[in-house]
This record gives C-alpha cells, sequence and structure tokens, in this order.
C-alpha cells in the first residue's frame, strides 16, 4: 500500500508539477492515467526515489521515501519512461550487471537472469546484441530487469509508448508475468483497462478520481459517443472533430448519417474534463 | 562499495565491448600517438622522453574524461541511470565502475607506453611506483571532472563540444609532450588547475628530464582531494 501525504514538487520558475493533498493507492497492479504533463511520471520518479519532492512525503508499506530511500529501494524497481538498452550489451549481460548493483550474488543474478528471460519470452535472444532486437523486446527485457529482481512494488512508467500494436500485447504479457505490486502510468487507456484491476487519473499533478473501469465510466453510464466534422451543439471540439455524449436510446437518430458512434471508454471521461463544451 | 557491480560493468562494458567494437581503443590511442610522433619529428628526437612520459599521462587523463561522454549519454538518452539511482547502488561505485570500464580499453594503450618507456630506458622500480600513483590519482580526479560535468549538461549534443575542450585543456595544453620549463611559472600554476598538470610536472622530475618541482607534489595532493569532495556533491544522482 502506497500511502501520499501533502506532497508537492515545484520546479524552478515556481511551475507546480505535482500538488497532492492526500491519497492511497491500492496493491495489486494498478495504472495511474493521465494526459501528458498531468503529473505521472513526477510522482513515479518521487516515489521511486529519483527525485526529492519540495514537500511532503509518501510511504510505501509505511516506509518514508523521502527519509528512508535506501529502504525503498531494496524493496522497490523503476523502469524509467522511454527507457533505452544499452545496444551493445546483450539482454542477459544487462539484466545480470542490474541486479549485481542490486546485491545479488554472481550466482543468484545469473539464476535470476535467465529466469526472467525465459519468463518474458527472451531467453532464445539472451546473447544477441540488444541494438538487434526489435522495440517490444527492448521493453521486454527491462520488464525482465523487474520481474528478476523479486521487487515487492514495481514502477513501470509508460512501458509501451512508442511501441506498434503487436509488441505492445507482447509487453503485456510480460507485465502480466510480474508477481509484486505493480503501478503502471500510461495514457493508453486501454493499456489501463487490459493490465490494471483498479485506475488512477491524474490530472494537472493531482488525482482526480479512482476506481475499477466500470466505476469510473459510471457518469457516462448508458450513454454513447457521436463524432462528426460538422458542427454539433452542445459538444466539445479536438482538432477538427466535435464530439458529443447522447443516451443510447437516442441512436436511432444518429444511424444512417455521417456520424461515427463510439462505445465510451476511460478516455471520455478525459475529454469531459479537459475540454470546453461549444454549445 | 559494491565490488560485484563494478566488476559486472567492467567485464561487460569493458571487455566484451572490445570484441564488439575494437575501433574504441584504436580511437582513444590515436591523438596521443599522433602527438608523440609529432614531438619526434618536429623536436628531431629530442624531447621523445617528455612525451613518452608525457603521452602516458595525458592518455590516462584522457580515459578519466572519456566518461563523460557515455555517463551523459546513459543519463539523457537511454535513461539508464534513473533505473541504477533506485537500484541502491552508490554514485561513487557508478562512477567507479564506468572507470574501470574505460581503464579495461585503456590497457594496450598503457602497455604501449610502457614499452616506448623501456625502449628509451625511461623506467626503474622507483619511478615506476610514482608513475603509478600518479595515474591512479589522476583517474580519480579526472573521473570526477567528467561526472561533474555530464551531470551538468542538460543537452546531450553538448557534451561532446563541451569533452572536445575539456581534454585539450587537460591532456595537451598542460606540459604533457614538453618541458614544463617552457613556459611561464605564472602560467604553469594556472593551468595547473588541470590535474594532468601537476602530474606531468611530477613525472619529469622523478624521471629525472627536468628539475623536480616539489609544489606540485602538494597541488596533486589537493586536487585530488578537492575533486574527490566536489564529485561527492556535484555528481547528479538523486535529483533535486
Amino acid at each position: 500500500m502506497i500511502t501520499i501525504s501533502g506532497l508537492n514538487k515545484i520546479y524552478n520558475k515556481n511551475k507546480i508539477a505535482l500538488n497532492i493533498e492526500n491519497q492511497d493507492i491500492d496493491n495489486g497492479i494498478v495504472s495511474i492515467i493521465g494526459q501528458n504533463g498531468a503529473g505521472k511520471t513526477t510522482l513515479l520518479r518521487i516515489l521511486s526515489t529519483q527525485l526529492k519532492a519540495t514537500s511532503g512525503d509518501a510511504f510505501i508499506d509505511n516506509i518514508s521515501v523521502m527519509k528512508e530511500y535506501n529502504k525503498i529501494r531494496k524493496k522497490t524497481v523503476s523502469i524509467p519512461q522511454e527507457a533505452a538498452p544499452i545496444g551493445i550489451l546483450t539482454s542477459y549481460e544487462q539484466v545480470y550487471m542490474y541486479l549485481t548493483a542490486r546485491g545479488f550474488s554472481f550466482h543468484s543474478a545469473r539464476e535470476e537472469a535467465n529466469r526472467a528471460l525465459k519468463e518474458v519470452g527472451l531467453y532464445n535472444v539472451r546473447n544477441r546484441p540488444t541494438d538487434e532486437l526489435s522495440g517490444g523486446m527492448k521493453r521486454k527485457m527491462f520488464v525482465a530487469m523487474a520481474l528478476a529482481s523479486n521487487a515487492d512494488t514495481i514502477f513501470l512508467d509508460e512501458p509501451t509508448t512508442g511501441l506498434d500494436p503487436l509488441s505492445r500485447m507482447e509487453v503485456w504479457s510480460a507485465i502480466k508475468e510480474l508477481t509484486g505490486n505493480t503501478i503502471l502510468t500510461t495514457h493508453y487507456m486501454e493499456e489501463a483497462e487490459e493490465l490494471s484491476r483498479k485506475i488512477y487519473m491524474m490530472d494537472s499533478g493531482n488525482f482526480i478520481g479512482s476506481g475499477t473501469i466500470d466505476e469510473l465510466l459510471l457518469p457516462l453510464k448508458g450513454r454513447i459517443r457521436i463524432e462528426s466534422r460538422e458542427k454539433m451543439d452542445n459538444s466539445y471540439h479536438i482538432g477538427n472533430l466535435y464530439m458529443k455524449y447522447v443516451d443510447s436510446k437516442d441512436l436511432p437518430d444518429y444511424e444512417n448519417k455521417y456520424y461515427s458512434i463510439k462505445k465510451v471508454t476511460i478516455e471520455d471521461l478525459f475529454i469531459i474534463r479537459g475540454v470546453n463544451l461549444e454549445s | 562499495m559494491n565490488l560485484k557491480f563494478i566488476l559486472t560493468m567492467a567485464w561487460y562494458y569493458g571487455i566484451k565491448t572490445i570484441v564488439r567494437g575494437p575501433s574504441y581503443i584504436i580511437a582513444s590511442l590515436s591523438t596521443p600517438l599522433t602527438l608523440l610522433f609529432l614531438v619526434f619529428v618536429l623536436s628531431h628526437g629530442a624531447l621523445v622522453k617528455f612525451a613518452v612520459v608525457g603521452g602516458l599521462i595525458a592518455f590516462v587523463g584522457s580515459v578519466g574524461l572519456s566518461g563523460a561522454g557515455d555517463s551523459a549519454f546513459f543519463r539523457l538518452q537511454l535513461r539508464i541511470q534513473d533505473l541504477y539511482v533506485s537500484s541502491n547502488i552508490k554514485p561513487f561505485d557508478y562512477m567507479i565502475a564506468f572507470t574501470l570500464s574505460y581503464l579495461v580499453f585503456a590497457i594496450p594503450g598503457i602497455v604501449l607506453y610502457v614499452y616506448l618507456g623501456e625502449l628509451y630506458h625511461l623506467f626503474n622500480l622507483y619511478d615506476s611506483l610514482v608513475m603509478i600513483l600518479l595515474m591512479v590519482s589522476l583517474i580519480m580526479t579526472t573521473t570526477s571532472i567528467s561526472f561533474m560535468i555530464s551531470g551538468s549538461i542538460r543537452h546531450l549534443r553538448n557534451i561532446w563540444g563541451i569533452t572536445g575542450i575539456i581534454t585539450i585543456l587537460t591532456s595537451i595544453l598542460p606540459p604533457t609532450f614538453y618541458p614544463y620549463y617552457y613556459v611561464p611559472r605564472n602560467f604553469l600554476y594556472i593551468i595547473a588547475l588541470s590535474p594532468t598538470t601537476p602530474a606531468a610536472v611530477i613525472a619529469q622530475g622523478v624521471f629525472g628530464l627536468s628539475p623536480m618541482m616539489n609544489s606540485m607534489v602538494y597541488i596533486m595532493i589537493f586536487e585530488t582531494a578537492i575533486y574527490l569532495i566536489l564529485a561527492r556533491f556535484l555528481v547528479r544522482w538523486r535529483e533535486n
């Protein structure tokens, strides 16, 4: 369990990146979703002790992130956003090296690296320089690091950003192998839905909601999204699209016309919250 | 100190990568050997002993500095440093691991210089011990400097230009390839900010190539301590 208490991060020029009063994050695989700049990465970097908060604290299993960072580092693993492998080294060498950094013996590092690489499906290519691997395989190498470390809590910051759909599915299957509490950030809503049992929503450096997918979508229950290139009354305007939410019983009014009809997802919560309604 | 990590990194990032990319060894040797050749030609062989002793100093100094590019690349481009920050490894261990990896690359160069020193009958046991001490001290100071530089870089592209400048200031400008008494004393003290200057001056004194300058021994000791302390506080690790 992660408990956040009055956590603030203010960068130079008084830019507030994070401003969380109190928030608990449950155990298990959970996702933190939000748009770019919502504060997801800043929060994860603070929780994994890479970055100091300006004020406040957070606790992982009652251990202070700010004061007892050495204890936190032993219990957690953090895979940074857009982390890339050292291309000239193999995936085995990099997982092994990371495990020695975490204090594993040479023997345990060898055993655990091989085990983890098998579990994420990289064992057959473990001796190839990572420059020769696909984007999905490179990301899976980092998941293997997390898996091999046997940490209690794993932070994955946007683990599939920039990957093609097939590679993303490969990484998802590797993430599902993780046994520790896993907190992943993403702005792919379907990734959050696929992987986590609870979703936390962030915006402007703060949490704005949490729950299961059904709980979060409750305000939009029974509604559908209508999209059009033509302006509609009471619609949200994004790019060259206009969107509005209507009761599903009104669906016949929009069928057989130049409208696109979509099922609502978590993405729609951000649209409602973040885009001004045009009358 | 996490010796397991340091040795593993030196093995993988040093020895293993030599096989996969031997050009690095040649690249690291090319500048000091070219300068040695130029000194030999321009001085008709008269200053070649200075260039052999100084070349070794410059070479080891440049090895420490060469870590700056890679460590900035690891931090800014690969984001690997963040991975290690949260792994409980100490920044000092990370620095040492990098340096040891580069020292592995440097071994062929060091062997070549020692061989040249033997050819010119430069080394005896006492001189060699002093030289080893100088090289250890030099590698510590230049590594500290390189990590302070790489930590202060915000845009990766800048690191290549800055390390180029620092390498000239620390390995070519100081009296590594010429007698230290060729430069005015005041200027010598200014360029003594670079740890290769006291190292080269001491080496020239110990090898009997120039008069011994005791003040440089104190400067070397002082600089080693200062650069290590500065690195302790200025190396970018857990960010604020």
